[in-house]
């Protein structure tokens, strides 16, 4: 965790990858992205955190194929590595932990947060 | 979605991405774009989705999705640079010799071309401190030649100085001058305060509007009055500190002297203290006294046309117009003329052009030479050219040895032009540390410039915006053009057949290096016979034959002291009676002086009397006898004769022909009226040099006024002249108590007259040397290249017989060829630039076949001593070194 830094939206942006599996392209991601968070989100953005993820190792990427919509040109495919697993994982743990120790009336007010 | 080709997103974003956007990742971020846009087109209209679109580009661009190639060339450069470096270092290193001729050289010629621009900036300086200066204007009056149709361009014959009544006048009559300032003549005064009492000899009458129109700061009092009352005075600080010490002098008394022709002696008033006029005024002081001081003690001078003691200056407004008002002049100079037949007229002047672009006399200060500033600046540039002519030299002759390694980067994948870039940069390092040096040797030349030019060179004053410019940008441009020629030709070399050791005859290259040694050794000899001509134009100058005597003439100034002239008969007996002193004679000027000027009427050959203007000397009984002046016609004033006092003139041989006589006897006896006194003309004189030999011996009449002398002049023996000059002090201080001791030497005081020449000369010497020095050192360089690039084959010529002779002939021959080419260029071009010099000079000397000859005969044996150290050398190598060593 110390040497990794993984920001609240990349987390998300990661997440997202690790769910999609095959389709997970930038348009895709995207999309799902602002399903969930039911909010606009930029192109930059997307890319931007995409790249320093696979800039850390947490992502690898291939081209998929092109289709006609996309002008010709081809998509590219995210995967998670293993580390980014570990590293979801731990985050998750961490997370659990944080919640375990708050008092359970607090708990109760905020059930919705733990589908993240 | 229907119809997706029709829809296309706009083309800028697209461009400015793939401009901009990491090439790894532009395919899959275009894609992504265009299957967003489409589904956006199908969700909003198509105007907002290209909108959008665009917006989202802009958005894209984030520092981690854009092109990442600064950080890739960082690291190839750095590399490639340190390399650089190093091999430039090595470069150096390796060859000391060559490094050090040419980071001195060029170093010496950067220097003197740092201190040329210094004393051409100081010039350029002048007067520009006035705030208002662009509007400050000065009159100059004139008298319109007959022929002035032919003359009217020209202001040589125009004087500064003019009379008093044109200032009011102007205020009056031409609304766009907003304030008009006069001032006397440079006036001498004696001021005392207790026990400290000095002769002030640069001191002016000046109109109060002074402080109004230029910008000379008062520490102490009002600039509005500090010199409206009569009587006042306004010192500046080292004046003020001279005669008060620490003290504050504001509202103390000075006792004044008469002030002979412009104000009677009085206690002047201490009304303010301004700070030193600056070095760079076209006139100086340390002393204004209230021109009211001048107005109340001879007013009648303020009204009259003809009388002249003022210079006058104008303020103008924004809207003058000086077109306009030179149309105007005529007019205004008819209505103020005293008759019809005045041919007086006057032109305008502007501040800016007061101290380098004016030709009209008596000037109130001292006045620059636009032409010596081009002369230095030419120098300096052909100096910086020599120098950079052996920098050209030595790196295309050198050339050759780099072959391999530009071969070698070649072939390694070094485009062109990086290797440009890396001998324009090795060039530009030598510069830097030519500047090093040149800053160093102006560091330590200044004070040497300061002697030669007369004025303070401060190093600090020369460290400002305008200079860093100026020097960062000299030295890009001598890097650049030092270094183009062998950085162009370097790069272009074939690594093939460099490599293969195929060193093709660079023909061109050699070729090149003789037109530019030529062209190094013409400037030489060009300077070095322009020496030649300048040294011999200045020994003729101060050996020639002025017509009277100038040696150990002994001149004691004492101003027009009244008690002084009233004792004068006294003073000559005391002098005269010590053994060391010939003779004494009183003037109101010696040669070399000031003097004024007369109008004087004498009977023509034809017998009307004619009026015509000269100068005049007002002398003593005995100044043609005892300056040893020579009598052609007619006798000298003498005591025999009691009328001499009123009646008589001796006039020189020049006023005989100005009246139309050719024989000077004829003359005697004639009739002439001057200053309000007749009689007739006695003697006519040998034509002496009164002024300096820049100009011809114009008419001059000596009449007899003992009463109205300023100098007492002492013919003095050679031996113990330190002692005589005691005892001639004591004779005066027991006569003259109540004056200074002023005392000069005619010789010095006349070649004063010459002091820019001087200047020139020391200058013309120095720069000449500096420029056959710089270009010895190239030569030397060359030799000792050519000769090692030969070795083997003088090793085999001595194997095969060759002696020395022949060998140091080999190596020298193709060298002094190149000097004597030299020669044959230089001397036209340095006899005609040589004779417009001479052409300033009335009395020149002729220039000679010989001074070339020598000039080339220095530049030759200069050059033939330089190469013979060095073929001398290899002549003498055994050849079995050279030849083993492959």
């Amino acid at each position: 965790m110390k040497k990794t830094k993984l920001g609240e939206f990349e987390e998300l942006v990661l997440l997202t990858v690790a769910g999609l599996q095959q389709e997970a392209y930038g348009v895709e991601i995207k999309r799902e992205l602002e399903y969930r968070l039911k909010d606009r989100l930029s192109v930059g953005s997307i890319q931007s955190a995409l790249k320093r993820m696979e800039e850390k190792g947490f992502l690898t990427s291939e081209f998929g194929e092109a289709t006609l919509k996309r002008g010709g040109k081809r998509k590219r495919i995210y995967t998670t590595t293993s580390y980014a697993h570990k590293v979801l994982n731990e985050m998750k743990d961490i997370r659990a932990g944080l919640w375990n120790s708050i008092p359970s009336s607090i708990e109760s007010l905020t059930p919705e947060l733990k589908v993240i | 979605m229907t119809q997706p080709e029709n829809i296309d997103p706009p083309k800028w974003p697209l461009k400015l991405l793939r401009l901009f956007l990491n090439k790894e990742y532009l395919e899959e971020i275009e894609g992504d774009m265009q299957e967003i846009f489409v589904e956006r087109v199908a969700q909003f209209s198509y105007k907002k989705a290209r909108r959008i679109y665009a917006w989202e580009t802009i958005k894209l661009l984030r520092p981690i999705l854009l092109k990442n190639l600064k950080r890739n060339a960082i690291f190839i450069n750095f590399a490639m640079y340190k390399n650089y470096l190093k091999i430039a270092w090595r470069n150096l290193i390796k060859k000391k010799a060559y490094s050090f001729i040419n980071i001195f050289g060029l170093g010496l010629g950067i220097a003197c071309c740092l201190l040329i621009f210094m004393f051409v900036q100081d010039e350029l300086s002048y007067d520009n401190y006035h705030e208002k200066g662009n509007r400050i204007y000065r009159v100059i009056h004139g008298w319109e030649a007959s022929d002035s149709l032919n003359r009217k361009a020209s202001t040589d014959s125009y004087w500064v100085w003019g009379n008093a009544p044109i200032g009011p006048a102007l205020k009056n009559e031409f609304p766009e001058i907003d304030k008009v300032v006069q001032f006397s003549g440079r006036a001498d005064i004696l001021l005392s305060v207790d026990d400290k009492l000095y002769q002030e000899d640069g001191v002016f009458f000046m109109d109060s509007t002074v402080f109004d129109v230029f910008s000379w700061k008062l520490i102490e009092g009002d600039p509005k009055t500090a010199l409206a009352a009569p009587y006042s005075i306004v010192l500046t600080q080292t004046t003020a500190r001279k005669y008060f010490g620490e003290e504050n002098p504001v509202g103390k008394l000075l006792k004044g002297s008469e002030s002979a022709g412009r104000a009677a002696a009085g206690d002047y008033l201490v009304t303010g203290v301004m700070e030193d006029v600056p070095a760079n005024s076209h006139f100086r002081f340390n002393a204004l006294l209230s021109l009211n001081t001048f107005r109340k003690s001879i007013p009648e001078i303020f009204n009259n046309w003809g009388y002249v003691d003022i210079y006058t200056y104008f303020l103008v407004n924004e809207q003058f117009d000086e077109r306009k008002f030179n149309a105007k002049i005529p007019a205004f100079v008819g209505r103020h003329r005293d008759g019809p037949d005045s041919k007086y007229v006057i032109a305008i002047e502007s501040l800016k052009n007061v101290y380098l672009r004016t030709d009209a006399q008596r000037q109130p200060g001292e006045t620059g030479s636009l032409s010596n500033i081009y002369v230095f600046s030419i120098i300096g540039l052909f100096i910086l050219v020599i120098a950079m002519i052996n920098f050209m030299n030595l790196s295309t002759a050198r050339s050759m040895e780099r072959g391999k390694e530009v071969g070698i980067r070649k072939s390694i994948g070094a485009a062109r032009g990086s290797l440009i870039t890396q001998f324009l940069g090795e060039s530009l390092i030598i510069v830097l540390l030519s500047m090093v040096v040149a800053i160093l040797i102006v560091a330590l030349a200044l004070p040497v410039m300061s002697d030669f030019t007369g004025k303070a060179f401060v190093i600090q004053n020369f460290i400002n915006w305008q200079t860093v410019p100026f020097m960062m940008g000299v030295m890009l441009l001598i890097g650049i053009v030092a270094g183009s020629y062998p950085a162009l030709i370097l790069s272009g070399f074939s690594p093939v057949m460099v490599l293969k050791g195929i060193t093709k005859s660079n023909k061109g290259g050699v070729n090149l290096r003789r037109v530019l040694v030529v062209f190094q050794f013409s400037l030489s000899i060009a300077l070095i016979a322009g020496t030649i001509i300048v040294y011999t134009q200045m020994n003729y100058l101060l050996d020639t034959n002025l017509g009277f005597d100038k040696e150990h003439m002994l001149i004691l100034d004492y101003n027009y002291d009244e008690a002084v002239n009233s004792k004068s008969e006294v003073l000559k007996i005391e002098m005269e009676a010590n053994p060391a002193i010939l003779s004494a004679a009183f003037s109101r000027s010696v040669p070399g002086s000031y003097f004024p000027n007369a109008g004087t009427e004498i009977q023509t050959p034809e017998g009307e009397m004619k009026m015509m203007g000269q100068p005049i000397f007002q002398v003593g009984i005995d100044f043609i006898n005892h300056f040893g002046l020579e009598l052609v016609a007619g006798r000298s004033y003498s005591r025999e004769h009691p009328s001499d006092s009123s009646k008589a003139l001796v006039i020189n041989e020049a006023t005989t022909r100005q009246y139309g006589y050719t024989n000077p006897a004829d003359i005697v006896g004639k009739k002439f009226s001057q200053w309000g006194r007749e009689g007739e003309v006695i003697g006519v004189v040998k034509d002496f040099n009164y002024t300096s030999l820049h100009r011809t011996i114009e008419p001059l009449t000596l009449p007899f006024e003992p009463y109205a002398s300023r100098y007492l002049s002492l013919k003095i023996k050679s031996e113990n002249i330190a002692q005589t000059i005691n005892e001639v002090q004591r004779v005066w201080s027991q006569l003259a108590p109540h004056r200074p001791f002023l005392y000069s030497f005619l010789n010095d005081d006349f070649d004063r007259q010459y002091r820019s020449d001087f200047i020139f000369r020391k200058l013309f010497t120095t720069f000449s040397c500096l420029a056959i020095f710089i270009a010895c050192l190239g030569l030397l360089g060359l030799a000792t290249y050519t000769a090692e690039q030969r070795t083997k084959e003088i090793g085999i010529r001595k194997v095969l017989g060759a002696n020395v002779q022949n060998i140091v002939l080999l190596l020298s021959n193709d060298f002094i060829k190149l000097v004597i080419v030299s020669i044959l260029i230089a001397t036209p071009i340095s006899w005609y630039a040589m004779n417009k010099w001479l052409e300033g000079f009335a009395y020149r000397m002729e220039i000679q076949a010989w001074m070339f000859l020598l000039a080339g005969f220095i530049a030759l044996s200069i050059a033939v001593f330089t190469i013979s150290y060095q073929s001398i050398k290899s002549a003498l190598t055994n050849p079995v070194n050279s030849l083993k060593s492959e």
